[in-house]
């Protein structure tokens, strides 16, 4: 009896060792909204540059990242904040969230990519796009759409798929640009005008902004409002897929890095934010996104380059200032 | 908070005795006590003040909100949809499958036993991922058999998803139920001229009454409360159990997810009284008498229900085949090659989140066993003044839905001084309380098995409580324990709905890690990690089984089923 309970307590013991976060190495806890399978190619990077940080990490969608760090901001579990919308970021900053910080090397990237006060530094760029099953495309005997306006076409019903954009960062700057052409900044209605009518052709409003395609690419979508980087990925993966960028302008968005209030590992943090513009995270960016931040990277080989595609000049503070309002709107006319 | 406990020790104050066990044992009751109402009443508390309180007044406003928002409130509404009906389907198909396994001489019964239980050891949600594959909008049988646009997501997956998620549960009341109550009356109507189906519509089905309604009171409370398979395979529809899930964690209106929590507990703790309540009684009318011999079924009899246990078998054994299958293809449904590239985790935890999931459940069982098993000896045993409140506390987990917990544990621990939130504790304890329902029941069923003369012994040879617990009380339940420990491990496993929102940057779990590559697209490898923990769970089984030669084997535990 008495040896059952010695291996009994010395089995709970072994084990909470594993509980015990490691000692032996300083951590730092990050939130990122970069997609997971890119996340993870960088961070195999990080940690051969930064090996002396046990780098915690988790992936959440734009919306519920920012959703997470209201919830803990009495008790922030993270350090800092990497790749996140800009337009959340903007969010953030009024609302004492966020500390500003430079890190080593900003004077690399353009002013139009990071904020004045040191708030946060942008990565990369990515626009919206359409992936098309080219499969189901034709199957079904359809054209292939090349703008918002064809995706409002009727033999369309039911088989496009877009981003919710009350949680998706992608969803937001899709709707956000739609409403910017059609001259929202102005006080037009015609937007709204224009999303009722792709409403109609709509089958689902999903979380996150790379699902769209990955469902497309599936067969369970014909059409789905996403981003470029998710393309290349699944036409790497061997789904029958084509990519367009929608013909009105692409609206795009920046993804930035920041440092958090009260972070409770500010040395790491402030050191992964160094890493995180560094030369060798730039060009692992550049094997996935559209477009780095930092001049005279090339971007990836299986999309087209930057410089040929029509994007949409967005106005990333009317997009964080209006966004309550629009989400509010939006959910109101499409959530049923 | 304070004056609660207060008068718990009050009215636990020992009347004579020997002082030092007495002592021990009110310390260790107040010590659960605490535990219990510390990590279960105070989250739910923090969910009925976030949910009343607007700028510290009280108000309804939140509730009004609620209905006044005619997306958010269908939730309610579709919730009772789908629970009622996936509680009507799986009470009548779990009757006839325990009528065949109890009443039927067919062929086999050990083998349909076991099928119909294996979705308890899998992940909750491998019922929705099947469905996704075979009857998804690109689904193997809608898209490229039958060539149709229609699919599964909705109402319809949900329903059959639930309904063969709670099966098991269903049967194994039912089951229970219908071995307990003598045939000997049957065969009386059938001697007095009553044909089969009178025998079966006046005699059969009243005689099994509180089972039915027992079974059917579990699964509408299993199926209101289920978090992952509508998750997954809702799609645009909305239950209360997802609504909170999205409110909270996608757009951060906790007191929008605290109203719907609080009225999504009124519907599961009136199906838990329900239950509580109706089996109580049903227990008191299952006597030891001998069970008679079963006649030979008939010849159509036996084909029939022969049939039909191979017809429901074969659908579970479908689901189990397709995710598994699922699992290897390379991309389902255009390139039909078999590979292993989905068990390259494209996820943030990966392996290293089945290991840190793995050993949670070895310290989640032990942890669950121990208390499990002193608050049964306490209540069955001991019997201080106040058990009664205990017990009451003991098993009031198996009302609180898991994402209600889950939203409790946020609203009640994310403070600076609560040093255990944000690590594997906050999760441990959580598994431990939301199962303490089950696990206590099962303990204390094991110790009314306990001769009290055996205690009176050691206790009259002068042996301390203590000495008594770990020398007599404790061997004895060895059985129990272990389990208790397999339950709690199974569970630890499997659980989704309360971790999902306790899960960090630190702690990543594998069950966890299916809802979101499902969320990321990635349904190969969704298949795969549920795959592999089935794997885990039955070796684990296995090893478990080996090392006890037989001796701990699990049957028992689900017979416990509340």
């Amino acid at each position: 009896m008495k040896r059952f309970f010695i291996i009994f307590i010395a089995l709970i013991l072994t084990l909470s060792i594993g509980i015990v976060p490691a000692f032996a190495k300083k951590k730092l806890v990050v939130y990122t909204s970069l997609e997971t399978d890119e996340a993870i190619e960088y961070m195999k990077i990080a940690k051969k540059d930064l090996p002396d940080i046990d780098i915690k990490w988790i992936r959440l969608s734009t919306g519920e990242l920012g959703a997470r760090m209201l919830a803990e901001r009495n008790n922030p579990q993270a350090d800092c904040i990497w790749g996140w919308a800009v337009t959340n970021m903007e969010q953030f900053i009024p609302k004492g969230l966020l500390v500003p910080y430079k890190p080593k090397g900003l004077e690399r990237i353009p002013a139009r990519f990071k904020d004045p006060k040191g708030y946060w530094v942008a990565i990369d760029l990515y626009a919206a796009a359409f992936v098309i099953n080219t499969k189901e495309l034709a199957k079904r005997k359809l054209p292939m759409p090349h703008s918002w306006a064809d995706l409002t076409k009727p033999v369309y019903k039911g088989l496009v798929i877009m981003p919710n954009p009350a949680s998706s960062g992608t969803g937001y700057l899709q709707v956000s640009s739609i409403l910017q052409m059609f001259g929202a900044k102005e006080g037009k209605e015609d937007g709204w005008e224009f999303l009722k009518k792709l409403d109609k052709n709509i089958g689902q409003y999903i979380k996150s902004g790379s699902k769209p395609a990955k469902l497309t690419a599936a067969g369970e979508y014909v059409i789905g409002c996403s981003f470029a980087f998710v393309y290349s990925q699944l036409k790497k993966r061997g789904f029958p897929v084509a990519l367009q960028f929608p013909a009105e302008g692409a609206g795009y968005e920046l993804e930035a890095n920041a440092l958090l209030k009260g972070a409770k590992h500010p040395k790491e943090a402030k050191r992964f934010l160094d890493w995180a513009i560094s030369d060798n995270a730039m060009r692992a960016y550049s094997k996935f996104k559209l477009g780095v931040t930092l001049p005279g990277i090339p971007g990836p080989k299986d999309l087209p380059p930057l410089s040929s595609i029509k994007l949409y000049p967005m106005d990333f503070k009317w997009s964080a200032a209006h966004r309550d309002q629009i989400l509010e709107k939006w959910q109101k006319l499409f959530l049923k | 908070m304070a004056n609660k406990s207060e008068s718990f020790a009050v009215s636990t104050t020992p009347p004579t005795g020997i002082i030092s066990d007495r002592q021990i044992v009110i310390l260790v009751s107040l010590l659960i006590g605490f535990i219990l109402f510390f990590f279960m009443l105070f989250p739910l508390y923090s969910i009925l003040k976030m949910s009343f309180l607007k700028n510290g007044h009280f108000s309804l406003a939140s509730y009004y909100k609620y209905f006044r928002t005619p997306r958010i409130a269908r939730s309610l509404h579709h919730s009772f949809y789908v629970a009622i009906i996936s509680m009507i389907v799986t009470t009548i198909l779990a009757f006839f499958f325990a009528y065949a396994l109890t009443r039927t001489t067919i062929k086999g019964k050990n083998i349909f036993y076991t099928i119909i239980m294996m979705p308890l050891i899998s992940p909750p949600i491998i019922q929705a991922l099947a469905l996704i594959l075979l009857f998804g909008r690109n689904g193997l049988i809608t898209a490229h058999l039958l060539k149709t646009d229609w699919s599964i997501y909705g109402a319809w997956g949900i329903i059959i998803s639930e309904i063969f998620y709670c099966l098991p549960h269903a049967l194994v009341i039912l089951y229970t139920t219908l071995s307990a109550v003598d045939t000997r009356i049957d065969e009386a109507a059938e001697s007095l001229g009553a044909n089969a189906f009178q025998v079966f519509w006046k005699v059969t089905v009243p005689s099994a009454k509180y089972g039915l309604v027992s079974a059917a009171a579990l699964v509408f409370n299993l199926t209101i409360t289920d978090f992952g398979n509508p998750i997954v395979i809702g799609g645009n529809y909305n239950v209360l159990a997802t609504e909170i899930y999205s409110q909270v964690i996608g757009l951060q209106k906790f007191d929008m997810g605290a109203t719907i929590s609080v009225i999504l507990l009124i519907p599961s703790v009136a199906a838990f009284l329900v239950n509580y309540y109706i089996s109580k009684k049903s227990f008191s009318l299952i006597s030891g008498q001998a069970r008679p011999f079963l006649r030979p079924s008939r010849m159509w009899k036996k084909i029939g229900f022969t049939g039909y246990c191979i017809l429901i078998s074969a659908c579970i054994i479908l689901i189990y085949v397709t995710v598994v299958f699922g699992s290897f293809v390379k991309v389902w449904p255009y390139d039909w090659r078999l590979s292993f590239t989905h068990y390259n985790f494209p996820s943030i935890g990966g392996y290293a989140s089945l290991w840190t999931s793995f050993w949670i459940a070895i310290v989640v069982g032990i942890i669950g066993a121990s208390l499990t098993l002193v608050s049964g000896y306490i209540v069955e045993k001991a019997k201080p003044k106040g058990s009664q409140l205990l017990y009451l506390l003991s098993v009031m987990p198996a009302a609180i839905p898991g994402t209600v917990m889950g939203l409790g544990y946020i609203l009640a621990f994310n403070r600076p001084y609560y040093i255990f939130y944000g690590t594997p504790w906050i999760i441990i304890i959580n598994v431990v309380i939301c199962n303490y329902t089950l696990g206590m029941l099962s303990s204390i069923t094991n110790l009314k098995q306990i001769d009290k003369s055996m205690e009176e012994a050691a206790t009259s040879l002068g042996a301390s409580i203590i000495t008594t617990f770990t020398r007599v009380v404790f061997p004895l339940s060895k059985v129990a324990f272990m389990q208790t420990f397999i339950y709690y491990f199974m569970r630890s496993m499997v659980t989704i709905s309360a971790v999902i929102f306790l899960v960090s940057a630190t702690v990543h779990l594998a069950a966890i890690e299916i809802i979101y590559l499902d969320m990321d697209g990635r349904m190969g490898s969704a298949n795969a990690m549920a795959t592999v923990i089935m794997v885990i769970v039955l070796s684990f089984l296995g090893v478990v089984r080996f090392i006890g030669k037989k001796k701990f084997s699990s049957p028992q535990m689900q017979q416990s089923s509340v």
